[in-house]
Formats: C-alpha cells, structure tokens, sequence
C-alpha cells in the first residue's frame, strides 16, 4: 500500500511541476478529467468519444467536414465559431479584471444585457450610417456595462455590500427590465417573440457576407477582443494601476496602508470590468445575436467565471479557455447531428468542465500534499538510520 | 512504569514540522496541584508540547503518560476525556452565541418540551451561574460574547474547561491580552484554581508572571528542554538567561542623544474607533530630530492608534498632527509619505515611514515577489513609473540594492513571492523598505515582536543608527525592556490617556510600569 | 372589487411565497453553517427534476396508480428532497471537501444542474418513455379550501385553493426551524457559521455539520423546486431555471438570515409577484408590466442592504474556508 503511494507519487508530483507550472497544468488536468467524464457519457450512449470530440471541432471550423451545403466551406464555419467566441472573450476578460483585484464580478450577464438593451434601443433601430453606428453601438454598450459596474463596486466601497450579493439582485433588476422594455409593443417581434431585428448597419457582425463565392459571418468584435486581451495583460503587467489593482486584490489593508486608494481603485476596476461586459453585450446581442430574447438572462457571463477560473485570471489563459469552451458550445450542433446524440451532451461536457476547473485548489492541495508526504517519508527514514548507528 | 509523583508525563516527546523540529526529545513531569510554567522565547516549541498533550497532534515519538497510564491522546475531545482543558491564546468563542451557550457548545443537556428534546438553556444557565459562583470567576451567563469585554471571555474559557471537569488546566499565554489589573486578576483566578486541587500548566515568555505564581518552571529554548527549575530558589536573570541562552544583556549601547529641531507635533489628539468610542483621548506631545520617543502601554490602550493617526490609517477626529512644521492632519496617507519618498532622488529628507504592528496582514502583500513589495511605497514615482507604466528593471535593480544593503534573505531573491519567506526576513524587508525612505520621521509598531533574539539586535541597532543620523522616531512597544533600553524620552499611555512624558534617564521600569497600570499620577 | 382583487391576491401569494420559503431556508441551513450558497438555483431545479422523473416514471412507467391518483405528487416530493440532497453533495464536496471557492463552486453547479436535467430529461424520454419531449408533464395537483375558514373575510383567502404542498411546507419549515434553533445540531450549525474554531475546540467536527447543512440545505430546495414545478407549470422543463433561486437568496438577505423573518419577505415578494400577474389582467394593463412589479423584490432587499447595512448581518464565518491548521 504504501509501496504503491510511492510510486505514484513522484510521477503526479512531477508531472504536474513546481507551483509556477501548475498554473498550466492543473487547468489541463481538469480538462483531461472532463474530457473523460464527457467520454464516458458518449460510450454510455453507445458512441465513440473520439468521433464525437472531433465532430465539436469539425462543427467549429477546426476540422474540415466531409461535405458542406452551398457557399459554406471550413473557413465560414470557423468565422461563425468566432462570431460566438468573441462575446465569451469580452465576458471572461471582464471577470478577469475584477477577480484580480479581488472582486467577483459575477453580474456579467446583467451588464451585458443592460448594454445590449441601451445599443438596442438608442442606435439598433436608428437609420445612422453604419460607421457611425456601429462605434457608437461600441461606445453606449461600454459605458453602460461601466455605469452598472461601477454602482456594484460602489456599493461595496460606500457601504461595503458584498459584491456578489448587489450583482445578483442588480442581475435580476436588469432581467426583467429588458423584458419589460422588449415586450412593448414597437419593439418586440410578434413572429419571434424577442425584439425586433437591428438595423444591420449598426450590427458589428456582418452576416452572410458574400466573399469570392462563400457566405461569412465576419465578427468584427473580435478584432477588438483580441487588443483586449493584450491591453488587460499590458493593464496587470506593466501599468500602476493594474499594479494597484493586484494589490487591493491581494491585500486591501496592505494597500490601503501604501497608500494606494482602496475604494477608487476598486471602483475603477469593476468600470473596466463593466466596460468589457457591455462589449460583450454588444458582440452578443448586437453582433452575434442581432437582437434580445425577454425572460432570459444569458449564461454567458455565469460561465465566463469559470473560463476565468480554468484560464488562471490572465488574459492569455484565457484565450485558450474561452476559445476551448467555445468549441465545444458552438460544435455542438453539429455534433449532435453527425454524431446522432442530444445537442445537450454539449451542455453537459462544458458544465463538467467547468466543474472540475472549481477543482484546482484542490488539486494543488494534492500536489503539495503528496510532497508533504515524501518530505515526511525522506525525514522519517532518515531518524531512522541515525537510531540505527546509535 | 510510571513516576507516581506525576500526574502528567512526557517522555521523550519529538515533533518535527517540515523544515524544523518543534520539540526535540523532551521529558518533563507535572505533579497534582502545582502551577508548572513553560517558559521559552517564540518558537520555542511550548505550545507545540502542550498542543500534543491535548490532542491537537500526535507526537512523531516519545510517550505521554497520564494518572500512571500511558495514553495515545488523538483529539482534544479525548483530552477531555481525560480531564484535561486548554484556554488558547486566541479564544475559541462564538460571538452571537451568550455566555452559557458558548460554554455548553459540543456537550449541550437535553431536557423535553412536550414531545421533542431540546437543548436545555434555561437549566444550563443557572449551573453556569453556580460554577461561576464557586470559583470567583464572575460572569453573566445569558450576555453574548460580543457585548462582553476580553477578560470575562477569557473567564467564559475558563468555565468552558470546569465544566468539562477539568483537571488538568492549560494556559497558553494567558496574560497577552489583558490589562495590568486584569493580569493580577487572572494570576489570583489561577492561584485559586490551584487551591482547589486542580493542575495548572501556564505557557508564558514573561518572567514575572512565572515568578509571581508557578511553583516550578520548565524552560524551553528551539525545541530542546534547557531545565526545570524551582522558582522561588531561582532568579529572574538566571530564568531568563537560560531562556535565551547566553548571557542577556539588557543593556543595549547607546551613544548620546543630539536633538534637533522639532519634527512631530501631535497637538490635543483624540482618535475615535469604528463604534465612534474614543480611544485615543486629547493626547499631546512632540518628537525632535535625533529622538526616540517611545510610548510604552499594555496592549489595547490606544497606542496603536496614535500611530494609525499620524500615518494617515485612521482619521483624527480632534486636534492637530504636524509633520516638519506641515500640518497634515487632513492629509491623505500617500501625501504623507510622499514626501518622503521624493527623497529617494534629491537625498532629501521629509515625511514618514511606518513600521506596522502587523507585518503580514498590513506591511506586506504576501502574495507579491519580494521586489514589488521593497517597492510598495515608491512604486508610482519615476524611476519605478513613469506617465503610468512601471519599469521593472528599476524594480529589480532597487531590490537587488536593498537586500545586499539589509542582508534580506530568501529563496530566489527579489523575485521570491514574500509569503515563502520567514517571519524575519519579511520583517527586514519592511525595515529596509521604510529605512531607505530617508524620512524625517520614522514610526516603529513592535518592530521585533515574534523575532528571535539575534534579529532583534540587529533591529534595535538600526532603530540607534536612524536616530543618530538624526531622524525622529516614534517606538511603540508593549516590551518595556525594548522602551528603556532605546527611547530617549517616554511617554506612558494608559486608557487612551498619556499619564507621562519624560526623559527616558529620569524614569525607571518599575516607575513606568505603574503609570502603565493607571496607579501613579502625575 | 377591491375585496375580490385582494382575496385573489393573497390565494395566488401563498403557492408561490412557501416553495420560495423553503428555499430560502435551504440556503439559510448553508449561509448559517459559513457556506454560501448561490446554488440554490441548481439545486431546486435537480430536486424538481428528480421528483418529476420518479413521478412520471411510477406512473407510465410501472402503472402504480390511478389515473387521477395524487400519491404521485407525493412521490415526486420525496424524490425531490433526496434528488436536491444528492446534487447538493457536489457542493459539499467542492466547498468541505477540496476547500473550492464557495461563489465558484456554487455558479459552476447552476451551470451543471441546467445542462444536465436539460440533458437527462430529454435522453430519459426518449429511452424510457419513448417519446420526444424535452419535459416531464405532472398529473396536475389538486386544491382544497378549508370548510369555515375559508370563509373568514380576507383571512379566509389563506385557507382557499389551498395546494397540499403548502401543508408539507409548513410542516417541514416548522421542523426545519425546530432543528436550527433548539436541538444541538442546530447550534453546532449555526455557530459553525461565526466561529468554526470554536466549533473544532468543542470537540464538534466542522466538516461535518457543514457538509450536512449544505446537503439538507439542497433537500430544502430541491422540495421547493418541485412544488414550483407543480404550481406554476405542471411540468418539469428547464424553464423551472427562472431564477427563483437567486430570489430564495434575496429573500433570506432581506430576512437577515433567520426563519421567521424571511417567511415575512417571502411573503412580500410573493404578494409581489401575483400582483405582477394579477392586476393587469384585472385592469387591463399590457402584460409586460408583471416584469416591473417583479424587479420590487430586488431592489427592496437593495435598499435594505444600503439603509441597513448596519442590522443586516451575513454570518461571521460565511463564505470562509476551514483550515484546522490556521488559527
């Protein structure tokens, strides 16, 4: 038994590195483990895994099909992936930048909404020209995000209510504000249900765009998103106020005593966070969408926590993750179709993904256990021999 | 086979943590009804051997006999078992919960209402109010924790191990807590516990406390057993040597004061905590260049908060602070030690550093590497920034100079993340940030509390260096050795009041301990 | 009129407030013990799925009952408690356990809850009952009104219409409040809460009373969740994720963490809630105003957090990781 333990053990303590490399590892683990939770659902339902992971990437445009309808080809497939990914990059990012100065943003979806509902209404169904429209569509989503943002973080400064608490309550203000607001008559869609269609001058997608015979969906959003990512890592990195933001995260009291501004960095930091929440309303509800559905509050902002988490809370982790849980939302379709399994079983492998990357304290806990462990192991041995000679 | 004269034994008890080894091979025996002390310096490894023997670990080996038999003490409720109970140093209460609830917690008597069992408050309140009764330790049995004072917590502590019929009673540093009075209180509490027949166990660093109440003394020093001593034959310099190790010398050297021109002036300060409680009470006094001014006062009588206030931390709801002739009591805690840190490139001198009382929680952020923290005050000031964007090749090349400079010692130098590091280093990490401020003023908080006693040498050297380069420097401190070894004036603070100021060579220990207590006034 | 709106008001109130109630209970067993729980959410949607599952399932399934027979519900009631404790384990894993980050661990489960009963009820369907369906339909539950009282002038409106898992509720609630305030489980429970260290020193296993709070904690909810599923849709479908879990959460803020008080905002945001649906219909309003009387809730228990931040005490210890080690 204790055999066995040793044998194990150096080869998962070495496996998974020092404590700088297990912010790589330990996110890989928890993708490993998912992935074989997920595989074992697919042999379950009498399918091959295998098959069924290559066909999330086929439907993303990763993996070329056998055949493709009309004007579609692998690369259409893979802008459409990227039409969806670009509002969970925007989502992650925002969760990102408050988690590292210690705050839990987790009124994303809200601030999303909220923005997409002021683009909606104020520039969606306007006549402006689309280079007018679509940087205002950017701006008015930005602020808003920012405006309900920074009211959390105020509130937590002001009279120190937890932020997590005021996210939810604003999330769900929110919600049935925009269903209120869709539901008017002139704004909501009686074929749909949901509001009306935009104007497609102000939409930041161009849809079925037809380029040397393909039809594209072109996500300009993601343009942007990708400068987000290397502005938040140059914001953390090299910036005073990313600097101060680490610090209010880490230790608020310590802060406070540098003399850094507790409460206006933290107000500041969930405006960023905002602002990058209504940019993701925009690329969703303006871009990827093109309009809103009432009664609903979208997931993406609830899942951006955990691609934060599983991203390790930096923007280049995150890239990867949120492009990885992308593939397997957005390649679900297709799987389910080619494969001939629920739709849902897409759902399902994201969901334990996400659970498992909750793990990684975990899993660190083991990792440093285990070394324990053998440090204990090496020192009683050691005891030992000196009992021996004496 | 057992030593009948014991009622606990310990028998080559080793302890090893990763990296040390807490006790090393110690024997020691305890008889029925004496106060055994266990004296030691921090980290000497008292509470880990009295830990073991309730049940909070198990020893790597060695035997622990009790009452004649040999026991493998697994958990704190096999302790109690066995009668035995431990007052930790932080106390274990829970704060919405009364007085009896808190006492009854884990063992709670059932009685019927109608058909279902509930836990009986009622009957457990009058049994309190009995047992307090029987052994002096006054309490109300049915007010919260949060409404009461820290001494009757301690006392509801107390009540919790005689409930439980407690025998064997441990204290872990019983008196760091409290107030002079309090102190003699609780030493007259424990006297009287031993009258009744228990066994009491006090883990102390203080010698005067041993010497008022213990019959024998256990002294500890790295996790190695020094000696069991008799107090009443043993002198309190002979304790404390073998404490240490070596000769102590309570002297420390000490050149001359030059004063200079006055730096600080705190002028009528009253500091309000957050209940809007004043705690620092209409207090003035002025530090020249070239000074130690230290203010000595047991723990909690506001002393931490006149340095809060001049930094900035807490805000003066009185009276006036003037930093070199500025007034800064409306400044925010950047403007002043800003001034300050302007310094690091004229070579001027202004402003303020602030050695914090707590340095991991307040002085440091744990989870920086060791360079951005040498540079947590200066970090927005070119060369570390400029219009926004930080350098880090200066961060990294001011480390650098810093932990040459202050022999600041860690696993991968300046890019260590300072939480790996030891509670020493960290410490001299602080100091070296602060130093090299060049500041005007400098506020020391218990600079060496929990450092071993090479460090703390080496701290009190550099706080005699700074004053002879003429800085102003505020001590605080709740040693009184540390006070008059180092200040060059003393202030005496008791209950938010300032009971004396005076050259430190006018007044001895024994004069400022009782100013510390409230008795002698001016 | 006034009358008759009133007394529909207050019988459309009660369905809605008591599942909520025992919700916000649920949660109160966790927050109290120094878990947060914004699993809620999850929680009651598996529970009402499990109890769904096991009452469709006895009855195409094994044919155990009559048509019209209400024991299924009954069933469904059971199931759902035990479905909510079963899931709540995940929980109590993530948060005891493996010392996860409680707001992480309690998002990831609402994520997991919603694709996996979206998942399983439609695959259950289509392998067990051989149909296409993404919902399990109830057989719908029967009402009564109590002779005499509900006769009473105003008051009787709480005795009219009465669902049978109002009871239940109101039994469970009792014994739910029993259990937390007077037995010893409770108090360990509770005091885990403001000082786990205490806990531990009392000879008390912390992991285990929070484990166990969180996990009945989960039953309390999957029960609300079931009866949500009986009383506002007869049928389980993932539109039981309507966010009523969140509402639970809001509800046990408003009421401070303690059970009586949170009856009284479950029944504010119930009243709330059908006058939203309710009085357009009456006076002829555009439906869309229901959304506006349902953001009151929220943002009461806002400006209750900002007017009262003071009187409003979350738990001392909640949302922080145990560590015996670290004092």
């Amino acid at each position: 038994m204790k055999q066995k333990s040793g044998s194990i053990g150096p080869v998962f303590r070495s496996l998974m590195g020092d404590e700088k490399r297990q912010k790589i590892t330990i996110p890989l683990l928890a993708i490993l483990l998912s992935l074989l939770a997920g595989a074992i659902v697919f042999l379950l339902l009498g399918k091959n895994p295998l098959t069924g992971y290559v066909s999330f990437l086929r439907g993303s445009g990763l993996v070329p099909k056998a055949n493709y309808a009309a004007h579609k080809n692998m690369f259409t497939d893979f802008m459409s992936f990227v039409n969806a990914w670009t509002p969970m990059l925007f989502a992650s990012l925002a969760v990102a930048v408050a988690m590292r100065s210690g705050l839990f943003n987790i009124g994303v979806s809200g601030q999303m909404l909220l923005a997409g509902l002021a683009a909606t209404l104020t520039v969606g169904y306007s006549g402006l020209p689309a280079a007018v429209a679509k940087p205002l569509v950017l701006i008015i989503c930005a602020v808003t995000g920012a405006l309900v943002a920074s009211l959390i973080g105020f509130l937590k400064y002001k009279w120190n209510i937890s932020e997590v608490v005021s996210s939810i309550m604003l999330n769900y203000i929110i919600r049935y504000w925009v269903s209120f607001c869709v539901k008017l008559p002139g704004i909501s869609d009686p074929k749909t249900r949901q509001s009306m269609p935009i104007n497609p001058n102000a939409r930041l997608s161009l849809m079925d765009t037809e380029i040397f015979g393909l039809k594209i969906d072109i996500p300009l959003g993601i343009i942007l998103a990708l400068a987000a990512v290397f502005l938040i890592r140059f914001l953390f990195d090299k910036m005073r106020l990313g600097f101060e933001f680490r610090a209010i995260g880490a230790n608020p009291k310590a802060a406070k005593y540098a003399g850094i501004n507790v409460g206006r960095n933290l107000v500041a930091s969930m405006a960023i966070s905002g602002a990058l929440a209504g940019l993701a309303g925009a690329t969703y509800f303006l871009g990827y969408v093109g309009s809103i559905q009432p009664d609903t509050l979208i997931s993406t902002g609830f899942d951006a926590i955990a691609v934060c988490v599983l991203g390790n809370s930096t923007p280049l982790g995150i890239l990867l993750s949120s492009f990885f849980i992308s593939v397997i939302d957005k390649g679900s379709t297709y799987m389910s179709s080619s494969v001939g399994v629920r739709q849902e079983i897409g759902a399902l492998i994201k969901g334990l993904i996400l659970l498992f990357s909750a793990c990684g304290a975990y899993f660190s806990y083991l990792i440093e256990r285990s070394r324990q462990k053998a440090l204990e192991s090496a020192g009683v041995t050691q005891s030992g021999k000196e009992e021996e000679r004496v | 086979m057992a030593n009948p004269e014991y009622i606990v034994e310990m028998r080559h008890i080793t302890k090893r943590f990763p990296g040390i080894v807490a006790n090393d091979d110690i024997s020691l025996g305890i008889k029925k009804g004496e106060i055994f002390a266990l004296l030691g310096e921090n980290g000497a490894g008292k509470s880990t051997l009295m830990s073991m023997l309730f049940g909070m670990y198990e020893p790597d080996e060695g035997e622990i006999w009790v009452r004649g038999r040999k026991e493998v003490i697994s958990s704190p409720n096999h302790a109690t078992r066995l009668n035995i109970g431990m007052v930790h140093q932080h106390f274990k209460l829970v704060s919405n919960y009364t007085i009896a609830e808190n006492i009854i917690l884990g063992i709670e008597p059932k009685k019927m209402a109608g058909l279902f069992p509930v836990v009986d408050i009622k009957g457990t309140n009058e049994k309190v109010a009995a047992l307090s009764k029987q052994y002096g330790l006054e309490v109300d049995p049915t007010a919260k924790i949060e409404n009461v004072n820290v001494s009757t917590q301690q006392r509801v502590e107390i009540l919790k191990m005689l409930y439980r019929k407690a025998e064997i009673l441990i204290f872990d540093e019983p008196t760091a807590v409290l107030t002079p009075q309090e102190i003699d209180f609780l030493l007259q509490i424990i006297r009287g516990l031993r009258d009744q027949g228990k066994t009491i166990i006090l883990i102390t660093h203080k010698l005067e406390e041993i010497k008022q109440v213990a019959d024998r003394c256990a002294i500890l020093n790295r996790g190695k057993l020094i000696d069991v001593l008799d107090v009443a034959a043993t002198s309190t310099q002979t304790m404390a040597n073998l404490m240490v190790g070596r000769e102590v010398d309570f002297v420390v050297e000490k050149s001359p004061a030059h004063f200079g021109p006055e730096v600080l002036k705190v002028e009528h300060l009253t500091v309000k905590n957050s209940d809007g409680f004043p705690v620092v009470k209409d207090i003035s006094f002025s530090i020249r260049a070239g000074e130690i001014f230290a203010i000595a006062g047991v723990s909690g009588n506001g002393q931490t908060e006149i340095a809060d206030a001049v930094t900035g931390l807490l805000p003066a709801a009185e009276g006036s602070i003037t930093l070199d002739g500025a007034d800064i009591t409306r400044s925010s805690i950047r403007e002043r030690s800003d001034l300050g840190i302007s310094a690091y490139r004229s070579g001027e001198e202004a402003g303020l550093s602030y050695i914090p009382e707590d340095r991991q929680a307040v002085g440091l952020v744990l989870d920086f590497t060791l360079a951005d923290n040498l540079a947590l005050k200066n970090y927005y000031k070119p060369p570390f920034c400029e219009k926004g964007i930080l350098n880090h090749a200066a961060f990294d090349s001011y480390g650098e100079k810093l932990i040459q400079e202050y022999d600041v010692r860690s696993g991968q130098g300046i890019h260590t993340i300072t939480r790996s590091m030891s509670g020493g280093n960290q410490q001299k990490a602080i100091i070296a940030r602060e130093i090299e401020l060049s500041s005007k003023l400098m506020i020391f908080v218990q600079p060496t509390r929990g450092l071993d006693i090479g460090a703390i040498e080496n701290i009190h050297r550099q706080i005699l260096a700074e004053r002879d380069k003429g800085r102003a420097i505020l001590l605080i401190s709740l040693e009184l050795d540390e006070i008059m070894g180092l200040a060059d004036t003393i202030g005496v603070i008791f209950s938010g009041e300032m009971q004396k100021i005076a050259p430190a060579e006018t007044l001895t220990t024994n004069e400022v301990g009782q100013f510390m207590m409230g008795v002698k006034q001016a | 009129m006034m009358m008759d709106t009133l007394h529909t008001l207050i019988v459309e109130t009660l369905p809605f407030a008591l599942p909520l109630f025992i919700m916000a209970i649920g949660g109160i067993y966790s927050e109290r013990s120094g878990v947060t729980n914004l699993a809620v959410e999850g929680l009651q949607g598996f529970g009402a799925f499990m109890g769904a599952f096991a009452a469709v399932l006895v009855v195409k399934k094994f044919m155990f009952f009559a048509p019209d027979s209400q024991m299924p519900m009954y069933i469904a009631l059971l199931f759902a408690f035990l479905g909510g404790m079963l899931f709540a384990t995940i929980h109590s894993v993530l948060c005891v356990k493996f010392k996860a980050n409680q707001v992480i661990s309690g998002v990831v489960i609402n994520i997991l809850a919603t694709a996996l009963t979206g998942f399983l009820t439609s695959q259950l369907n289509e392998s067990i009952f051989g149909a296409a369906s993404s919902q399990f339909k109830l057989i719908p539950s029967a009402r009564f009104s109590v002779p005499l009282l509900s006769q009473i002038p105003i008051l009787g409106a709480f005795f009219t219409n009465v669902y049978p898992f109002e009871v239940i509720i109101i039994v469970v609630a009792l014994s739910a409040w029993y259990v937390l305030y007077k037995t010893p489980f409770g108090m360990h429970l509770r005091a885990c809460g403001d000082n786990p260290h205490a806990v531990d020193a009392a000879g008390v296993d912390v992991g285990r009373v929070r484990f166990l709070a969180v996990m009945l904690s989960g039953g309390l909810s999957g029960l609300g969740g079931i009866c949500f599923a009986y009383s506002l849709s007869v049928q389980f479908s993932p539109s039981i994720y309507m966010g009523y879990g969140y509402l639970a959460i809001a509800a046990l803020i408003f009421g401070n963490w303690q059970i009586l008080p949170t009856l009284g905002s479950c029944l504010i945001f119930g009243f709330a809630r059908a006058a939203g649906y309710n009085l357009p219909l009456i006076y002829d309003m555009p439906v869309a105003f229901k959304d506006l009387f349902m953001i009151l809730p929220y943002v009461v228990t806002l400006l209750l957090l900002v007017f009262f931040s003071k009187s409003n005490r979350a738990p001392r210890a909640l949302g922080e990781i145990y560590d015996k080690g670290k004092r």
